[in-house]
């Protein structure tokens, strides 16, 4: 497929758009942001016959709370994210994830639905969504349905959505008060890099430091996000000083199963697999030591 | 001296137009009958053709024309040195960035489906990957001559001696990362022939008048019918001193029926047929008496050009004549080796072969002072040559030397001084900060066996202004505007006034290339040399007008005076012009050279070297390895400063590739494929890389310069290398010796280092 043979359709709405992802014999796919999408076209991995652009859909693009439940719109761009004051109150890890993601452009194009879409091991969202217990509502012409964002994602991007499915929505738990979360990141440079490992940390604290229940969540290091079970097991096994987080972290090598590419070998993202929950953990109860 | 012009921070005369993207570059240019040119490059790094079909492609509709070797008229093959590269290859690929055919067509997109179409039966080599194994008997020969490009030597006293009689001895082994130049623009322009076989060619390029030559060889054409316009251009840094696309464009135009023909290069293949950076392998083994007098120095060095010579020859010499720094060591055994691979091709790049060396030399100034208890900016100052000394290569260096200078002034900036509460400062816990010094130097212009000249010419415009031709074009570092200041302050008029060309065969001299941290002194010599042909013009001719002598005639500020009477310039013009005179100047300059060459050196020693002190302080993160620099003190020795914040966009510009160099970046190649295409993995510093960088230049003026200037364009990316290494080093203990210093290479090093001591503690 040439470029210059693939077609563009612009639906000015939600069931326009389902109607179009429900017509069968061609081959389409949707395209808002475009910073995976162009790339991808560039390098001939995605030729569809038609791009659905959904850009513009703005009924897609919001950041609400009722009742216990945040919704956030698949069309929500990072920078929307980073200037949420409902997310950053309630869902500061993932505000700080999505100030992480490439930079100021790709944060100004880049869509947390597309994040979600691509299903990158590396995708930076991907683990503050897992520590929040994000769902998913995908939607077709004739379906609906809500699945936990661990079942959404397969494999490196693969995902459960159909044809003619779409995410219409994101559902994520606001956090209590006496939660607090961080997000870490190590790339080959501080902005514009894709993540070598990265991992997304959402405790519930006591005032004595104690943890009641976290929940971590690592990237880059297996074929999908995983979450660090026995690390978070260990979590409320005492006050989290120094020792207990340097003993957590040490675990969290054991968790992860990474592989050698062109940006780390296998060893070194397991040995940074610790070091940034060290980090991570240091950083967080610094932080929550100063609010 | 007291100047209106020179040493004035004057902004730069091309600012406006490239801040506000209204300059057009040549890939900007774009003609309603343009057609696009592709090339076809190689499947294979090392592979036998045995034919190459171009019927399918010939036949797609849109497709204008395919051409192979068969359709070079003149000679197959370029380089500035040796032309060893093939314009297209007719029998064997060396690397993937080969040529092998080149299609014209009327769309981008038709072009590259042609190129698909081209077939070509290949028949795979063994690949030859690595520099070391190049030069065994089993590696198979990838040119006529073997594997080995060139050999240099230089050696000095009794080498075994000394190390006996040392009390101090380092070696260590330095590998070096082999760099990208990252322009902004890829290799790109158009070509075009018209009716009456005039051709065309705009190209950024580094030397319009040898691009020219090149072109004319390939094509077998009369080189006066050949136009290239070589500047402006976004961005070389040495990587657009070879030919780059001049040839495919004027090959391709040459069918086009007079249509232009534009090749733009994407970044992925701009990556691949580029020229880089050369990797270096430096074995280096210094030896030291106990009071710090540097007795010896051993260096063998191993540079990767890959599949063509390019300026390989060069870089691998000029790397050997500054490989014991800018100090006196009486007893040197030096050897450069400049190998062919199948790894991609390597040549020109700032610092040309300096920054490979400069690493092993300063680390080990470091490592003496440190087991001596030495000051380590004690101990350099102790052994740096001065004006009218001897250096390590053997030859009184009779021009000026900053060195000491610029370590006094180091030694006093606030950074060295207050470096312990600096390092106290840890913005966290976990990490440690650690505050280096190094010292370097780079030659200017070509040194012995290459003709150097330079030439201005200074034409009197309509309107009374001045129009300044320099050959040398402007590729960023800000030669225009150095130009315009010396013309200005020797003309004696407004800098507005003078309007600058450069880089065109048609509208300047050949005034040499921009490369070897020559072109200010070197072009702007020619202006201060043409000037006074301008203002003996203008006063004879308004002398003749008034019918005066010329003794009685002044030469005010932007116009000339006599007897209370104001002629401006554009009278003088009016005259000129009405009585078929001339109302252009020339000047020409040859640049000052040694006498006799150091055997076996391949061009050493330069007559003229830039001089340059770094004091970095960097903060690692000991739980990944990560590396920040934060502060840069950068001290040059660059002679009379022409353009203060000219040379600052030198420093700041350096420093920050030098930090990429050190810390992130590096062309990947595996078995003669790269790996990093593209800037989502080779990872050059962003902003957020860039630290705080402060230039305090100590101005110890040449003689042959204008107005007391040198070169500083290489050096300053040059000993923050090493400055960045041993700050590592200061902060954790880490010795990193294989660049670049990445989190992954400085967290194992760390990783080490732990477990020696636990071993050493058990």
């Amino acid at each position: 497929m040439l470029v210059s043979e693939i077609d563009m359709i612009t639906p000015s709405s939600l069931p326009e758009c389902l109607m179009q992802l429900s017509k069968e014999g061609r081959i389409h796919r949707l395209i808002a942001g475009g910073t995976d999408a162009a790339v991808r076209m560039k390098e001939g991995k995605w030729r569809p016959e038609i791009w659905i652009n959904i850009k513009n859909l703005h009924e897609l693009r919001y950041i609400e709370e009722s009742e216990d439940c945040i919704y956030i719109g698949p069309l929500t761009t990072h920078t929307d994210i980073i200037h949420s004051p409902l997310l950053q109150r309630k869902a500061d890890v993932l505000v700080d994830a999505a100030r992480e993601v490439g930079a100021t452009q790709m944060q100004n194009m880049g869509t947390i639905g597309g994040n979600i879409g691509t299903a990158s091991p590396a995708g930076d969202t991907l683990p503050a969504l897992y520590v929040l217990g994000a769902r998913l509502e995908l939607t077709s012409l004739s379906t609906k349905r809500i699945i936990p964002i661990e079942e959404f994602i397969l494999g490196p991007g693969r995902t459960v959505l159909k044809e003619n499915e779409m995410i219409t929505k994101i559902l994520i738990k606001p956090q209590k008060p006496n939660e607090i979360g961080i997000f870490q990141k190590l790339g080959p440079r501080k902005a514009q890099s894709i993540s070598i490992v990265n991992v997304a940390i959402s405790l519930t604290l006591d005032q004595d430091l104690k943890c009641r229940e976290g929940k971590i969540a690592f990237g880059s290091v297996a074929p999908t996000i995983i979450r660090a079970r026995k690390c978070e097991s260990m979590l409320p096994l005492g006050t989290l000083n120094d020792e207990l987080i340097r003993n957590i972290a040490k675990i969290a090598w054991k968790e992860v199963m990474p592989i050698t590419d062109g940006r780390a070998t296998a060893t070194y993202r397991r040995d940074m697999a610790s070091a940034l929950l060290e980090r991570g953990l240091y950083r967080l109860i610094r932080r929550w030591n100063n609010h | 001296m007291n100047t209106k012009w020179v040493g004035k921070r004057v902004k730069r005369i091309d600012g406006p137009e490239k801040v506000t993207g209204e300059l057009k570059y040549m890939t900007d240019y774009h003609f309603d009958n343009m057609v696009w040119g592709k090339v076809l490059r190689s499947e294979y790094p090392h592979a036998k053709i045995n034919s190459i079909d171009i019927e399918a492609a010939k036949n797609l509709p849109g497709v204008i024309c395919v051409l192979t070797h068969k359709d070079i008229p003149g000679f197959n093959g370029f380089g500035i040195v040796v032309p060893d590269q093939p314009v297209l290859c007719s029998d064997v690929v060396r690397c993937t960035g080969d040529a092998v055919a080149l299609v014209a067509a009327e769309t981008l997109e038709i072009a590259e489906q042609a190129l698909s179409l081209i077939k070509v039966d290949f028949e795979p080599l063994e690949v030859v990957a690595d520099a070391e194994y190049a030069l065994t008997d089993s590696a198979p020969k990838l040119h006529p001559d073997g594997n080995l490009h060139s050999h240099v030597k230089i050696n000095n006293g009794n080498i075994e001696k000394a190390f006996e009689e040392a009390d101090i001895i380092v070696e260590n082994t330095f590998y070096s990362p082999r760099q990208m130049h990252a322009f902004i623009e890829t290799e790109g322009g158009w070509g075009v022939m018209d009716d009456e076989g005039f051709l065309t060619i705009r190209c950024p390029g580094q030397y319009a008048y040898r691009d020219r030559m090149q072109i004319a060889r390939s094509l077998a054409y009369n080189p006066e019918r050949i136009r290239v316009i070589s500047s402006p251009i976004g961005g070389a840094f040495g990587g657009k001193d070879e030919i780059t696309v001049q040839i495919y464009l004027a090959l391709l135009a040459l069918h086009t029926k007079g249509r232009p023909v534009k090749i733009h290069l994407s970044r992925e293949e701009s990556v691949i047929a580029g020229i880089k950076r050369h990797p270096f392998k430096v074995q280096m083994k210094t030896a030291a008496k106990k009071d710090g007098t540097l007795l010896a120095n051993q260096v063998k060095a191993i540079g990767d050009t890959g599949a063509y010579a390019s300026l390989g020859g060069a870089v691998i010499a000029l790397a050997i004549e500054h490989s014991c720094g800018p100090y006196k060591i009486p007893n040197v055994d030096l050897e450069g080796f400049c190998v062919y691979t199948n790894n991609g091709i390597a040549g020109a790049f700032r610092g040309f072969g300096v920054n490979q060396v400069c690493m092993g030399i300063e680390t080990h100034m470091d490592m003496i002072a440190e087991k001596l208890g030495m000051d380590p900016i004690e101990l350099r100052k102790k052994n740096v040559y001065h004006q009218g000394e001897v250096s390590s290569v053997g030859h009184i260096v009779k021009s000026s030397v900053g060195t000491y200078k610029t370590l006094e002034t180091a030694e006093n900036c606030d950074l060295w001084k207050n470096r312990e509460k600096y390092k106290s400062e840890v913005s966290e816990p976990w990490k440690k900060r650690g505050v280096s010094v190094a010292t370097s130097f780079h030659g200017i212009g070509m040194g012995i066996g290459l003709p150097d000249y330079g030439a201005a010419s200074i034409e009197l415009l309509p309107d009374g202004t001045f129009l300044v031709g320099v050959g040398c074009e402007e590729i960023g570092g800000g030669n225009s505007t150095a130009y315009a200041q010396i013309a200005a302050e020797m003309l004696n008029c407004d800098i507005s006034n003078i309007k600058i060309v450069q880089g065109d065969t048609q509208k300047t001299l050949d005034g040499g290339t921009v490369t070897a941290s020559r072109s200010t002194y070197t072009g702007g010599r020619a202006v201060a040399a043409a000037a006074p042909r301008m203002t003996e013009l203008l006063i004879q001719t308004a002398a003749e007008m008034l019918n005066l002598d010329s003794s009685q005639i002044d030469l005010k500020p932007n116009h000339i005076s006599a007897h209370g009477e104001i002629i401006p310039y554009k009278s003088i013009y009016k005259y000129l012009y009405d009585h078929h005179q001339a109302t252009r100047v020339e000047g020409h300059f040859y640049l000052p050279k040694e006498k006799e060459e150091i055997k076996g050196s391949g061009g050493a020693p330069h007559h003229l070297y830039g001089y340059l002190t770094h004091v970095v302080m960097v903060e690692v993160d000991t739980l990944t390895g990560e590396t920040e620099v934060l502060r840069v003190v950068s001290i040059p020795d660059a002679g009379r400063v022409i353009n203060p914040q000219g040379l600052e966009g030198q420093t700041e510009g350096g420093a920050v590739m030098g930090i990429g160099y050190t810390l992130y970046e590096d062309v990947l190649i595996e078995n003669g494929y790269h790996k990093t295409r593209n800037f989502t993995d080779y990872i050059i510093p962003t902003i957020r890389e860039t630290p705080l960088i402060e230039t305090f230049p100590v101005e110890e003026p040449e003689q042959s310069g204008p107005f007391g200037a040198k070169g500083i364009g290489e050096v300053v990316m040059i000993p923050i290398i090493a400055a960045i290494m041993s700050a590592i080093y200061d902060a954790t203990g880490a010795r990193i010796c294989h660049l670049p210093a990445t989190p992954e290479r400085v967290f194992n090093a760390l990783k080490d280092l732990k477990k020696q001591k636990v071993q050493s503690s058990r």
